[in-house]
């Protein structure tokens, strides 16, 4: 067991937050997300050329190795800047589905330009009545002469409005399986939706779209078993994400009790708001405690896995929504006002804790893995493999 | 002891129920449920409160004479919970609720005879003009001045988080009139009117997106002594008098059950999935645990009136106690109808006022309404005492 950092991974820490201090303050961001497309095509070339968007894939795939830690360091650097980039969906959701089915021509193809800055691929999978059963799905694909016939209505794909291409799940003959789906094919309408964390998603519906047989991904895999291990490494990023803003709401809350004065001292001069702090303090660290179990879970079998993501995703939605309600209460009116960040790392937490599946989901998930006395009773250290 | 109605009070409240039956037409009756903030859109809370200045009932608390109603307190409460069952657009705020009363126990005729009537009839909007960027819950630290210069005072300075003072047409500020002395000594109350020379208006954004509140500049504006209210250094005793009726003076009782009655029809309907969040446990205990809260603070509410009505006084405890209640109380109440939304959580819709959007169903406009209300709901704890000031008023009590 080691659960200390390597010098290499604070430095990617480091390089991460020194980059979006640069390049991504607040002013900034709002900027981007009051542009008509919500996203900031330079910043993502940079994103590209720093190799963010190569870092979770495998070398021989042009990518740079990055385990979960490092992808965990980046996202909590993404939640402190409240990056509105796909940066989730489309290189550690989507990308990731395509590192694991895609045959070489397609992972040559789709990663070889999602890593370059030049392609940014979207899951399609959830649907209105979906919630986190990942095999509730009604889209359906039908065999062609030369490929597929694919309908459905996919709604919020995230990082749907910025996509060139789609994976879109789909039943074919009784099975879900994925295809790829380039956004300009005829028969699919994307409409762009604005999210409460003010980004951008999409309302996908496809109506008879005809993609080549060539557009299939991993026909022979299990392919909701690597949906669902997606959606748990998308969930361990989300977790760090929350941790990023938890702290960054944590620092900011500490540097304004210092400077604002009231009854003639600082308000953070005033014990009961120390406690409050403190009490703060205590939910950050225990989140961080949590997103790490997750991240450190992504590849560990089934039950675990589930039991450190989802675990985490439910102890963090409760301790998260706690640390910015009461952010905004000790800013006072001023946490209220949208003039500082305050509003938009509260508002992205929401949002966060209904992404990819809601926290009472996760609750729920969590706690029919721990039915088992024995994970329940486990040690959390594992048996070398 | 009881909770009996008397017959005369069944029959008020059956007066109440059909009159708000005929005039609360679905209109205002959408505009309010599409609301997230605490007060109404003027233009549609000035509506219903036309309706019910036509009617004499504008202005259940205040007495006959100003053209109150002359109710009882039981009688007030009871018109109070058939408005909030009835969904009514909350607009009875700083006008008729806050500077009226302070116009009539401190005001001179003229203020009186001039004020009352404009805020009867809708004429004049009220701002509250108290917080200043540096003086919020120390609100004595204030620092707007106001010098004296023959039968005029000139104001220079800021006041900020003014409530709709973009629509209202006057201000009652708290003002610095003097140095010397406690820094509670040298406050004045003053009327502004806001359509003078030297007033700039700057919107504030919250963060449910809405423009409600805002700074206001004063730049050497005029304001004649005769808008003075009571003498110069009295602002502090008359601040305190109007913030009894901010904090304490109101019936909420009705309005967090209206809100739990929304959110169990919300809860009613079916998701997408099929399923339906009454049907699941888990939401049952805490929406239970939330109705007790309701009805223990409404109890609270009911005693602190039979205190009143016997000619006593409820103390500083219960109110501040039902004002963290009620906070907190519309807090979980919003943050658990935001929870049924699922992914629908995500979308947000920019465009205010919302009731300015086509109809939709009756629970998609829940939907619509639900993140940016339990964003809103936030400010509950904090404006009129934040909860930590409540709590030191409580403590003080205590320890004394
Ligand atoms: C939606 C909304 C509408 C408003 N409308 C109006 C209006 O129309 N007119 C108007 O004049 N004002 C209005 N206000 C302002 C409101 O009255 C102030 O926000 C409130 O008094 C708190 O002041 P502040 O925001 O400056 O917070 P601060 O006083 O800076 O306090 C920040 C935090 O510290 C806490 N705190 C402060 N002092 C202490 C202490 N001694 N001990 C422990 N905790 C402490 C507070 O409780 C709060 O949580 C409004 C505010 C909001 C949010």
């Amino acid at each position: 067991m080691d659960l200390n950092y390597s010098d290499e991974q604070l430095l990617l820490k480091e390089s991460a937050e020194r980059f979006l201090k640069e390049r991504y303050d607040f002013e900034k961001r709002n900027k981007i997300i009051a542009s008509e497309t919500g996203v900031d095509a330079a910043i993502w070339s940079e994103m590209a050329d720093l190799g963010w968007l190569a870092l979770p894939f495998a070398e021989e795939n042009g990518g740079l190795g990055g385990g979960p830690v490092e992808i965990s360091l980046t996202m909590e650097a993404v939640g402190w800047a409240l990056v509105v980039e796909p940066y989730l969906s489309s290189v550690i959701l989507a990308g990731g589905l395509v590192e694991k089915l895609g045959s070489e021509e397609q992972r040559a193809e789709i990663l070889g330009g999602l890593i370059a800055g030049t392609s940014r691929p979207a899951l399609a999978h959830t649907e209105r009545q979906t919630g986190f059963d990942l095999d509730n799905i009604a889209a359906t694909a039908t065999k062609s002469v030369d490929g597929y016939t694919i309908s459905g209505e996919k709604p919020l794909v995230p990082g749907g409005s910025f996509a060139d291409v789609f994976l879109v799940s789909a039943t074919l003959d009784g099975t879900v399986k994925l295809f790829v789906v380039p956004a300009d094919s005829a028969g699919l309408t994307s409409t762009q939706v604005k999210l409460v964390d003010g980004s951008r998603a999409s309302d996908l519906v496809l109506d008879n779209v005809p993609v080549l047989a060539s557009a299939l991904l991993g026909a022979a895999a299990d392919t909701l078993a690597e949906i669902e291990a997606a959606y748990d490494r998308a969930n361990a990023a989300l977790a760090s994400e929350a941790v990023g803003i938890m702290d960054a709401l944590m620092d900011a809350t500490v540097a304004y009790t210092k400077e604002r004065v009231q009854f003639g001292k600082p308000l953070a001069a005033f014990q009961a708001l120390q406690h409050r702090m403190a009490e703060m303090a205590v939910k950050c660290q225990e989140a961080r405690g949590s997103a790490l179990l997750a991240t450190l879970s992504v590849d560990a079998p089934r039950p675990m896995r589930i039991r450190g993501v989802s675990g985490a995703r439910a102890k963090i939605g409760k301790v998260s929504r706690s640390v910015a309600q009461e952010a905004i209460q000790l800013h006072g009116a001023m946490g209220f006002s949208e003039e500082m960040p305050i509003g938009a790392w509260f508002r992205r937490l929401y949002a966060i804790e209904n992404t990819f599946g809601t926290t009472a989901d996760h609750l729920k998930r969590y706690g029919e893995i721990i039915r088992d006395p024995a994970m329940l009773s486990g040690s959390l250290l594992r048996e070398p493999v | 002891m009881d909770l009996l109605m008397t017959e005369e009070e069944v029959r008020f409240r059956n007066e109440v129920r059909t009159f708000l039956d005929t005039h609360l037409d679905e209109g205002l009756k959408r505009a309010e449920r599409l609301n997230p903030s605490f007060l109404a859109d003027p233009a549609v809370g000035l509506k219903w409160q036309a309706k019910l200045n036509d009617k004499g009932w504008v202005a259940p608390s205040w007495p006959r004479q100003y053209g109150g109603t002359g109710w009882t307190l039981a009688e007030r409460y009871i018109f109070d919970q058939e408005c909030e069952r009835a969904g009514e657009p909350h607009f009875r705020g700083a006008s008729i609720k806050m500077i009226a009363p302070v116009i009539m126990r401190y005001g001179n005729e003229a203020q009186k005879s001039f004020y009352l009537p404009r805020i009867l009839n809708g004429e004049d909007v009220w701002a509250q003009g108290y917080s200043e960027p540096g003086s919020g819950s120390d609100l004595a630290s204030l620092k707007t001045r106001a010098v004296l210069d023959g039968d005029q005072y000139i104001v220079n300075g800021s006041k900020i988080w003014s409530t709709l003072a973009h629509h209202a047409t006057r201000m009652f500020a708290l003002v610095r009139t003097a140095d010397t002395g406690k820094k509670q000594e040298g406050i004045t109350f003053i009327l502004i009117d806001l359509k003078s020379p030297g007033v700039t208006i700057r919107p504030i954004r919250s963060i449910c997106g809405t423009h409600e509140f805002n700074q206001v500049f004063f730049d050497d504006v005029k304001v004649p002594v005769s808008d003075r209210i009571g003498e110069e250094g009295e602002g502090w005793d008359i601040a305190k008098y109007l913030l009894e009726f901010e904090r304490g003076g109101a019936f909420a009782g009705g309005m967090l059950r209206a809100m739990l009655a929304r959110l169990q029809r919300l809860a009613s309907e079916p998701l997408p999935g099929g399923r339906k969040m009454i049907d699941d446990p888990l939401f049952m205990a805490r929406f239970a645990e939330i109705a007790t809260d309701v009805d223990a603070n409404d109890m609270l509410e009911l005693s602190a009136m039979s205190k009143v009505q016997a000619g006593g006084n409820p103390g500083s405890v219960p109110s501040s106690t039902m004002k963290i209640e009620r906070s907190r109380i519309r807090q979980s109440i919003a943050e658990l109808a935001a929870s049924i939304l699922g992914t629908d959580a995500l979308r947000w819709e920019e465009h205010r006022p919302l009731h300015e959007l086509p109809e939709g169903s009756e629970i998609d406009e829940e939907c619509k309404v639900a993140s940016a209300v339990y964003f809103n709901s936030r400010s509950q704890s904090i404006f009129g005492g934040s909860n930590e000031i409540q709590l030191e008023i409580i403590a003080k009590t205590l320890l004394r």
